[in-house]
């Protein structure tokens, strides 16, 4: 039997967390069953595929191209993070590197937790994009070290599926100077999620864009907890972030953008908007700036509010039926942080899960 | 086709219209004419079912069925189409994607064959140059960025795609300049003046009657139907105001 110290809701950053469902979690007894259908993504830049099953990389229908598997060593204080281990993938790409073309991830959970450690390490001008996506039933929890050197461009975009249980991702990034990192998340199907980021700029006019949509119904939770820290001049940042809430679910956002001193000519700009489809649910929002230096620009917003009754009886009114008109309207909602995923065809694929989630 | 019987209503609890009886048949157009406040949006608002709006007394039947019965998406299957006094915007959704959805959500709850994505373009395409409307502006937003007259004439566009049997036609002409005004018009009566069609126009004024000429005209004032006549007496209102009529 393993003792889990898992942080408690008496932490700040832990506040709207209800990891209470993990400890039964890891008893159940994984299947390993993988579905036959698995949520790979047709594109024109086919890449290296990689199929994690309960965390043990399935070798038959997996192609690794750059990517490489064993001992990844990342340093954490995050109390899940660490529980994420020293063995997983990583890919360093460097300059001369050809791109490798859409790099896809599937991890497959058939039960109990599974934990991987990845490191992306892009040396300068190196350009990669990741999709990941999470499907199953059990305790997924990832630990991913990002570091992007001079002009590195990495899109990362992630689904999460999937019937039931947990989904917890850590990342720590570090982007050097003029490097590009979007990171865009869209969370549907059944499982729970604690999303956290820290993202440093510590390289002068870098880029840093972290966008999800979570829709949630039932008793679900989505829980992001996000930093973004501009240490040295000239950074952009977004944070754009959609949430939907049915039922008696509940989808908070914590947010944060910190401009360290001296960090002038800071851009940053965070969107965080909520989506109460019913009275019952919850939604937290928590922007926060925390700025040392005086030339900088920054904006934050914060909304919750409900579907608009106008719109709603307009929709209606020509023949579209309740539910079709609800869907339509929240579709569009969260459309924002959905046009933040770069390839097209990943892009419809988010699009159309969101469509799915109404059905 | 439309038949409404001593219908009343109230918002808020305030009651509006107090004993409107009013019979469309097929191939008629009715204007509605009336000042502010007598109760014509009010009365738009009851026959097309918007939320808020109650009905506390009298009886709406289209083509026999209980009209009042209807959720609003079921009375625009039926083939009731209402123009509205201020259409909605409604950002991320394009006005292809809306109106396909909806016409197709219509021909299903007929039990019609839906409309494939290239055959709903050929008739957005049509009616959108029918009623100048650039098609471009079809991809975007609904009504998100579009002036008055663009969304009246949006309004229209919706009209020609959807093709009712009945429209209710809340001020399609207010914010027109004359010119647009003129689209509108031949807009209605391409899509609605026909033997099996029938229109209710609520308007505040002649100019409208002018072009699309009404069968008959009723003026309404207090939440009643105070007179009811013929094209001239839209004339005779459009001369003499109407102090004396709703008095």
């Amino acid at each position: 039997m393993t003792l889990l110290a898992l942080p408690s809701n008496r932490e700040e950053a832990w506040r709207w967390s209800d990891l209470s469902a993990l400890p039964k979690l890891i008893e159940r007894v994984p299947t390993g069953e993988v579905p036959d259908e698995l949520p790979w993504i047709d594109c024109d830049r086919d890449g290296p595929r990689l199929l994690f099953v309960d965390g043990r990389l399935d070798e038959s229908r997996s192609r690794l191209g750059p990517v490489a598997i064993g001992a990844v060593a990342v340093e954490t204080g995050h109390p899940l993070g660490r529980l994420a281990g020293k063995k997983g993938w990583s890919l360093k790409l460097g300059r001369d590197h050809a791109p490798p073309g859409l790099i896809q991830i599937v991890h497959v959970s058939t039960g109990a937790a599974d934990h991987l450690t990845a490191e992306i390490l892009l040396d300068a001008d190196a350009q990669a994009s990741i999709v990941e996506t999470y499907v199953g039933e059990g305790w997924t929890n990832r630990l991913t070290r990002i570091t992007l050197g001079k002009g590195a461009r990495l899109m990362l975009s992630r689904r999460i599926l999937g019937e039931s249980g947990f989904v917890s991702l850590t990342d720590q990034a570090e982007l050097g100077e003029g490097a590009s990192l979007v990171v865009a998340t869209f969370a549907g199907g059944g499982r729970d999620t604690r999303l956290d980021g820290e993202i440093d700029l510590a390289g002068a006019g870098a880029f840093a864009e972290a966008a999800g949509a979570l829709l949630a119904r039932g008793r679900q939770r989505h829980d992001v907890n996000l930093v973004v820290r501009h240490l040295v001049p000239s950074g952009t940042s977004r944070q754009v972030w959609r949430s939907v809430a049915d039922d008696q679910a509940a989808c908070s956002v914590a947010a944060r953008v910190e401009v360290a001193r001296g960090a002038q000519k800071t851009d940053g700009e965070q969107s965080l908007k909520g989506l109460l489809l019913a009275r019952s649910a919850t939604i937290n929002a928590k922007p926060e700036l925390e700025i040392f230096a005086d030339d900088v620009k920054c904006a934050h917003g914060a909304t919750v509010g409900e579907l608009d009754r106008n719109a709603l009886f307009y929709l209606e009114s020509r023949g579209v039926t309740p539910d079709e008109a609800k869907a339509l309207l929240t579709r569009a909602f969260v459309a924002d942080a959905l046009e933040r995923v770069g390839e097209e065809k990943v892009r419809e694929a988010f699009h159309a899960e969101a469509e799915g989630w109404f059905a | 086709m439309l038949k409404i019987d001593n219908l009343h209503a109230t918002v808020d609890g305030k009651a509006i219209l107090k004993g409107i009886s009013l019979t469309l048949n097929p191939g008629e157009i009715h204007a509605i004419m009336g000042p502010n406040g007598s109760g014509k949006s009010t009365l738009a608002y009851v026959l097309a079912g918007r939320p808020g709006y109650e009905v506390t007394d009298g009886k709406v039947t289209l083509d026999g069925e209980d009209l009042l019965e209807m959720e609003p998406h079921e009375r625009a299957a039926k083939g009731m189409f209402l123009g509205f006094q201020y259409p909605v915007e409604i950002p991320g959704v394009s006005n292809v994607q809306f109106l396909r959805t909806a016409l197709n959500a219509q021909r299903r709850a007929r039990g019609e064959a839906e409309l494939s994505a290239g055959e709903f373009l050929r008739v957005a395409r049509a009616q959108a140059d029918a009623l100048g409307l650039d098609m471009e502006m079809m991809k975007r937003a609904v009504n998100v960025g579009f002036s008055g007259g663009e969304k009246k004439r949006n309004e229209m566009v919706q009209m020609g795609i959807i093709d009712p049997r009945l429209a209710i036609l809340d001020e399609t002409d207010s914010g027109l300049d004359i010119d647009a005004l003129r689209v509108v018009g031949n807009g209605i009566n391409r899509i609605m003046r026909k033997p099996d069609k029938a229109v209710l126009l609520i308007t505040h004024y002649q100019r409208l009657l002018d072009i699309v000429e009404p069968d008959f005209v009723h003026v309404l004032a207090g939440g009643r139907i105070v007179r009811s006549g013929g094209a001239e007496l839209a004339q005779a209102l459009e001369r003499e105001g109407y102090g004396e009529m709703a008095a």
